[in-house]
């Protein structure tokens, strides 16, 4: 009888335990949210001189990390060196470019927590994303694509829309979204980073990789085996991306954007990281 | 955060299934193989030593990652692995590798006194280990093996990196559709502390109910 | 090849057994006949557990021949439990499952090693438990027991396999004083059966007297006399047994 009685109040104060933790994490959760108010994105970058930019350092063209310098490169990278020079010259103070390696995954929520101020990341202008953060105008104008193993006889996604077909991609991009829509009836498979799926693709966890053509294409330099097959089925116009509400530095974003288009330094760049890419005509891209 | 939960339920309950699944068959073999390999080091072989000794230092001093990375990206090129079973693999064999040093030190613990009185009672070797020493080795073993098992579920989070289902790999994938991460990762949290702390109970239970047995 | 006399229960031939470089028993040469009842004496560390310890195989011998109903344990072909079965132990520090109850302590090797009918076996334990007086802590927990208790549990597990010898390894120097008479009357109950081989190493002299046909004597490895019981008390031949014998008299 003692024993039962223990074991019944060792039950009970386990659950009530359990309650008041899931309770303090709740309330605390509701603070968190309170407590993370306006700012003014173009006010503080202005008052600290620097832009901290959130970029990839697992694409390859976009934002790929240097295992020599150790600092992340690629066409993203540096449009927001250009970027940054160019708003540096419209607010009149001078202003460095600060970077913060992020992933799909984690990028809205290091913007949301103000650990960055935007991100350059391969990031396509969707109305989903746009209720929670700002874009400026699109940079790059991609589309989603397949990449296959050369010989497998894929020749596009229609040939992947059955369930015995796997297909591989990141987890936070738009691409597993989207390639749900395309091919219903196959598994998606999503893995950490494109290195990751990269590797999955080539164990033969599954058929295909699919996320943007211009990342595909620079996995494509990178592994001769695979190849990109059956165009683009998506529109993927890749904007800069600030928090919520951030009217002003999105307007400086576009003034600058036109400012690069319009001296030519946007042409240098796209020449610079996809002139020689296999498949690609780098010329289709210039702006 | 609870309109969160309830629009994403049946994700997050299908993902606490897997999570369940995998931990219950990992906690089970990892059992089955740390014993067998706690024995293997006790047993008068030297190979048999050998061979335990390999098997507890390679799986002990290795992430668990990259077993599991094994499993998922080289093994499955010889024997087809999806990822939830690499991922299940690779924690398996990592917890074996503790539980069979917890074990063996439950063996050690248990008194000389109690082999050879059944030695020397007629009872072979092998009825020594399983009906006398393995009982009292458990016991002593207990509040440890607690420790193992409710690291072994909170270990099977490596599965999302191998897209196998598990909490952690929808939580991510909530995340990303939601751009809620803060709120997906705490449910997934939470959904943790449901297997992890009736888990706990039950082992401080056992513990309690085989003390009164001594 | 030694010669393998029906008559003999345990036989030393030549026997030496080593600890590393200590040299633990030295050319032991002794014969046990059925039904004997020896007692084997000494001051501590002079072998006496050790040389008892070898005959059920729990220490190793490394040259010679100890023959044990028949089987020499130094033949690696000799299958162990088979002399184990018929060669009951009873330890210093009683060895009890602490696992299992006091009459599953009893119970588990007849079941599990001689098949013995569970009814059967169960039958004989509550005798053997009654025979040593714990009939009444057959459900007990070996914890729940006096040291004495224990012995005499353990005692009645060794019974229980219904040995031709049994071997007691100082059962009564881990007991309290009060404990130690129950448990020696116990034991001299067991050697007074004439089927029984009995081989007892203890210090209390008395007891010896009482119960033992012989009296060995060992000092440093070495057996220095092995002598009839009165005669051995009477007049002790060496001066280290009669030394030894004065000394534990005195205590």
């Amino acid at each position: 009888m003692e024993k039962a009685k223990k074991r019944k109040i060792g039950i009970i104060s386990s659950i009530i335990l359990t309650l008041l933790i899931i309770f303090g994490v709740v309330s605390a959760s509701a603070l968190a949210e309170n407590n993370s108010k306006h700012v003014d994105t173009w006010e503080r970058v202005k008052r600290l001189g620097k832009i901290r930019w959130g970029v990839k350092a697992d694409t390859k063209l976009f934002g790929l990390m240097d295992t020599k310098t150790g600092q992340p490169e690629g066409f993203d990278v540096d449009i927001a060196k250009a970027l940054t020079v160019q708003l540096s010259k419209q607010s009149g103070v001078p202003m460095q470019a600060d970077f913060t390696i992020v992933t799909s995954n984690t990028r809205i929520q290091l913007l949301k927590n103000a650990n960055i101020d935007g991100f350059i990341a391969t990031a396509t202008i969707t109305p989903e994303r746009e209720k929670v953060i700002d874009f400026s105008n699109s940079y790059f104008k991609a589309g989603q694509s397949i990449l296959v193993k050369k010989g497998s006889g894929i020749k596009s996604i229609k040939d992947l829309n059955n369930f015995k077909s796997t297909i591989i991609g990141v987890a936070g991009s738009n691409s597993v979204i989207n390639v749900k829509k395309f091919a219903p009836k196959a598994k998606v498979l999503a893995l950490g980073d494109y290195g990751q799926a990269m590797a999955a693709l080539k164990a033969g966890q599954g058929q295909a990789l699919t996320t943007d053509n211009g990342i595909l294409y620079g996995l494509a330099t990178e592994n001769p085996g695979y190849t990109v097959v059956g165009g683009t089925f998506t529109s993927e116009p890749y904007g800069v991306a600030f928090d919520n509400n951030q009217p002003e530095m999105v307007k400086q974003t576009n003034k600058a954007l036109k400012a690069i288009i319009a001296n030519g330094t946007y042409n240098k760049l796209i020449k610079k990281w996809f002139r020689g890419v296999p498949g690609l005509d780098w010329r289709s891209l210039e702006k | 955060m609870i309109s969160l939960l309830t629009s994403n339920f049946h994700s997050f309950l299908v993902a606490f299934g897997y999570t369940l699944l995998s931990s219950i068959i990992a906690l089970i073999a990892s059992t089955v193989l740390g014993t067998l390999f706690a024995i293997l080091q006790i047993v008068p072989s030297k190979t048999a030593n050998v061979i335990a000794r390999a098997y507890i230092e390679v799986f002990r001093n290795i992430p668990l990652l990259i077993i599991v990375m094994f499993f998922y990206l080289v093994v499955t090129k010889i024997v087809k692995i999806g990822g939830f079973t690499a991922g299940t693999i690779g924690l398996t064999l990592y917890t074996s590798a503790f539980i069979a040093e917890t074990v063996r030190a439950g063996i050690n613990s248990v008194g000389i006194g109690q082999t050879e009185g059944a030695r020397a009672n007629g009872l072979s070797s092998w009825q020594t280990l399983r009906i006398i020493i393995l009982p009292q080795a458990f016991k002593i073993a207990i509040p440890s093996l607690g420790n193992q098992f409710i690291n072994l579920v909170k270990n099977s989070s490596i599965l999302a990196f191998v897209a196998g289902g598990d909490l952690m790999y929808t939580a991510n994938n909530v995340a990303a559709t939601t751009f809620d991460s803060f709120n997906s990762y705490i449910i997934v949290g939470i959904f943790y502390l449901i297997i992890t702390l009736p888990l706990n109970y039950y082992m401080k239970f056992l513990e309690t109910k085989l003390k009164g047995m001594a | 090849m030694v010669e393998n006399n029906q008559d003999n229960m345990i036989q030393f031939v030549d026997v030496e057994k080593y600890y590393g470089h200590f040299h633990a028993l030295k050319n032991i040469n002794l014969t046990i006949k059925r039904g004997e009842t020896v007692v084997l004496i000494g001051p501590s560390g002079s072998g006496k557990s050790t040389l008892i310890r070898a005959i059920n195989g729990l220490e190793p011998i490394q040259e010679g021949h100890l023959i044990v109903n028949g089987y020499d344990l130094h033949d690696p072909k000799t299958d162990i439990n088979k002399i184990r079965k018929r060669v009951g132990m009873v330890f210093q520090h009683f060895n009890l499952y602490n696992n299992k109850s006091v009459i599953e302590n009893v119970m588990l090797a007849p079941r599990i090693v001689s098949h013995i009918p569970e009814e059967e076996n169960e039958k004989y334990a509550l005798e053997l438990l009654d025979r040593v007086g714990l009939k009444d802590k057959a459900g007990s927990m070996p914890s729940m027991l006096s040291g004495g208790q224990k012995q005499r549990v353990a005692i009645a597990r060794s019974l229980a396999m219904k040995p031709s010898a049994l071997l007691f390894d100082e059962p009564t120097s881990a007991l309290d004083p009060e404990m130690i008479g129950d448990v020696l009357r116990i034991i001299q109950n067991i050697a007074k059966d004439s089927d029984m081989t009995s081989l007892i190493v203890t210090h209390e002299m008395n007891f010896a007297q009482n119960v033992a046909n012989r009296v060995i004597f060992m000092a440093d490895g070495e057996v220095l006399e092995d002598s009839k019981t009165s005669d051995f008390f009477k007049k002790p031949k060496s001066v280290r047994a009669q030394q030894f014998v004065d000394q534990v008299q005195n205590h």
